[in-house]
């Protein structure tokens, strides 16, 4: 297996932007709610592909759920439509039903995105230290409690490495 | 997205942080249905280009294809409705 270079929480954070965090999921579906993801870094990113980019997801979805249980889900692909990485981190209170497979509301969503070729494998080592972030029960309900961008970041930059 | 699932060692690493790869001969649907939609003689070059690279569609950075930095004619940039390949080696171009 390919070795993939530790990243720190700073670098982890210095991806999320306020503009792609959205505290107030109004969708109630799972692709209503990739709907309102990509239509969020599109805009942040001028990006006009906005149909290719929920292709890709839903696509990549139906290899298998990005739900991967315990509330959260981390929908994710490479595109040709994106010239960098973009994180959307997304709360959703009243929880969706997103194929999660402990079969539970999903609330908390990463969106992360890729360019096809990225230096590093960045897309991976984003994607794992995401996932890193939520393993364990306190940081995870820390981050599905975040109420501003700055308290997102802030336990974002706090955890680990 | 079917390459990089088809990786052993990319779907291991998927796996071991906790997402299933269970849906490879959905997502070869999905793209089967897709290249009904694609120009035959398109597909036939990208199917060809792929067989040689693990990339067959990249930026082009800088004037230069990022495939095998060979440089590309300016005038590419300003091409519209075609589809431009490297002509160093053959891989399809895009502009960001």
């Amino acid at each position: 297996m390919t070795s993939i270079p530790l990243m720190t929480s700073q670098e982890l954070a210095s991806y999320f932007r306020e503009s792609l965090c959205i505290f107030d999921l109004k969708a109630a579906t799972k692709r209503d709610a990739l709907v309102e993801m990509v239509e969020a870094v599109c805009s942040e990113r001028e990006i006009k592909d906005r149909g290719l980019i929920l292709e890709m997801l839903l696509n990549r979805e139906s290899l298998g759920s990005t739900a991967i249980g315990k509330g959260v889900a981390f929908p994710h692909g490479r595109t040709l439509s994106v010239r960098d990485l973009s994180i959307v981190y997304a709360r959703s209170v009243s929880g969706i039903d997103f194929d999660s497979v402990d079969k539970k509301p999903t609330h908390v969503f990463f969106l992360i995105i890729a360019p096809p070729q990225d230096r590093d494998n960045l897309y991976l080592q984003v994607l794992g230290r995401v996932v890193d972030l939520i393993k364990d029960d306190a940081s995870r309900e820390q981050v599905a409690g975040a109420s501003s961008f700055a308290e997102l970041k802030t336990i974002i930059e706090g955890k680990g490495l | 997205m079917i390459k990089e699932a088809e990786d052993g060692s990319h779907s291991a690493k998927m796996q071991e942080m906790g997402f299933p790869q269970d849906g490879l001969s959905e997502l070869k649907k999905a793209r089967e249905e897709l290249t009904v939609h694609v120009k035959p003689q398109l597909l036939n070059r990208y199917q060809r280009v792929s067989q040689n690279y693990e990339r067959t569609v990249v930026p082009v950075v800088n004037e230069l294809c990022t495939g095998c930095f060979a440089k590309v004619p300016t005038s590419f940039r300003y091409e519209k409705n075609a589809v431009m390949t490297c002509e160093s080696c053959g891989r399809i171009l895009y502009f960001t």
